[in-house]
């Protein structure tokens, strides 16, 4: 017992290395699937509170291009409403239709503004921190977007801070759909350039050109469906060979990110509802499956 | 809490905030970030007690990790580079030097303590990158990420040191 009682004290210094080092390696392999985590990463509140101010700073030395080209946006916005409602109205004569239309289609969503407070571009998996939490009704797996397009997908939600996985993560996975021509895919990143990504599983048969939009096709009940994401720039075969790979050019901006707003959808949520209920109602036929089978 | 502490402490603070703030966001040629950081595990003297120094590293780390999304990598590392530190300044130091020894431009002299700094910052350097490409592995990336951080942090290193000097 004398002896292993001072075996301890003169190692002690390597026990505390391998604690520590245990410590570290559970903080990295467990932090993709606990979401406890929430401390140890920046949606914790002082990270964000560190983040906000400093972020506070740099954006007033960007504010004078980023107003340009909100101004420019909006323009092209208002230029494009006034386009589809006298399309609209010629073909039903009808202006309260039109006004009822349009107050049905925003009463949908639910958009929480909010402001960048970090974000990266040049990790193999990148992260954006923004200042709204669950106080303010952010919930994970809610889409962002910006004014010019899609962000990411809320990961995790602190109080007054959330993580977003941003579609420059190797983790990111959005359904899209070539817009006009409703052929779907997924949108996935593997590093490289902050402006290109690539929509994968495009069936072979899928007819297309260069420059198409890409849009999210409100498949994957986390974005409604026909939210900008991007134009397709190149064309690849994918590694079968039983599918098309199409690079895309993509409309936001990930470097010069201030403004986003979360989309909390209520038809989404029951959408999400409904298929979760489906798998469970399935779950026990499979089991049964499974027992009979033996 | 003694003056010692307050002064490691307040290093502790100073290169933290540096980091996360300023040299975080610094990607030359989108490999090479400076991670001048561990300057602190640097300074420290000769026979400092061991479980201290790991201590000081791995909640340096944790900070530094929390700030930056990269839980347990910087944790990790920094509490090997605590760990080794003694047996890699051992060689270097001159003989009768007196019991704490601090290692600095001014005790060691340049190129040996430039040998004492590079040996660490590239230990440093290959453990924190494998931890965090871990899921992604690249071995080309990899490199030029080790040698142009651990470069671009020994000069770094180097400057600091310089300046602190006189």
């Amino acid at each position: 017992m004398h002896n292993l009682t001072e075996f301890l004290a003169k190692y002690k210094h390597w026990f505390l290395f391998v604690a520590l080092e245990v410590l570290s390696m559970v903080l990295l392999f467990r932090f993709n699937d606990y979401q406890g985590s929430v401390w140890f990463t920046s949606a914790n509140y002082v990270t964000g509170v560190a983040y906000e101010a400093t972020s506070k700073v740099t954006s007033y030395l960007s504010m004078g291009a980023l107003n340009e080209k909100l101004t420019k946006r909006n323009v092209e916005l208002e230029q494009q409403v006034r386009e589809l409602s006298s399309k609209l109205y010629d073909k039903t004569k009808d202006s309260i239709y039109l006004q009822k239309g349009q107050y049905h289609f925003l009463s949908k969503f639910r958009l929480i503004q909010a402001k960048v407070v970090s974000n990266s571009l040049d990790r193999p998996d990148n992260f954006i921190t923004i200042n709204k939490g669950t106080w303010d009704g952010v919930r994970k797996d809610m889409g962002v977007a910006c004014g010019n397009g899609v962000v990411g997908i809320v990961y995790m939600a602190g109080i007054h801070y959330a993580v977003v996985i941003p579609v420059l993560n190797s983790k990111s996975n959005i359904s899209c759909s070539i817009q006009g021509r409703n052929y779907f895919g997924y949108l996935h990143w593997n590093g490289g350039a902050s402006n290109m990504a690539y929509l994968d599983d495009v069936p072979r048969h899928a007819k297309f050109k260069l420059g198409d939009r890409i849009v999210t096709s409100g498949y994957s009940s986390v974005f409604p469906a026909g939210v900008l994401v991007g134009k397709i720039k190149h064309v690849y075969n994918s590694e079968d060979g039983l599918s098309y790979r199409l690079a895309v050019q993509l409309s936001t901006d990930f470097g010069n990110l201030r403004d986003v707003c979360v989309i909390d959808d209520a038809s989404i949520r029951e959408q999400r509802q409904v298929i979760k209920a489906a798998q469970d109602s399935i779950k026990p036929l499979e089991e049964q499956n499974a027992t009979q089978g033996q | 809490m003694n003056i010692d502490f307050l002064k490691r402490l307040l290093w502790f603070t100073v290169l933290i905030v540096v980091q996360v703030f300023v040299l975080n966001h610094i990607h030359l040629f989108a490999v090479a970030t400076p991670l001048l950081y561990i300057y602190f595990i640097l300074q420290l003297h000769r026979n400092y007690p061991q479980w201290a120094s790991m201590l000081w590293g791995f909640f340096m780390g944790v900070v530094i990790d929390t700030f930056s999304n990269t839980p347990g990598v910087a944790a990790g590392a920094l509490t090997l580079i605590a760990a080794v530190q003694p047996f890699v300044l051992q060689p270097f130091i001159p003989r009768d030097s007196s019991d704490d020894f601090q290692p600095g431009m001014d005790t060691l002299g340049v190129p040996q303590y430039t040998w004492y700094a590079s040996i660490l910052t590239f230990i440093y350097n290959v453990v924190f990158f494998s931890l965090e490409m871990f899921s992604f592995f690249n071995v080309l990336e990899w490199l030029e990420c080790v040698i142009g951080s651990s470069l671009l942090t020994l000069i770094l290193i180097l400057v600091v040191e310089n300046v602190r000097r006189r």
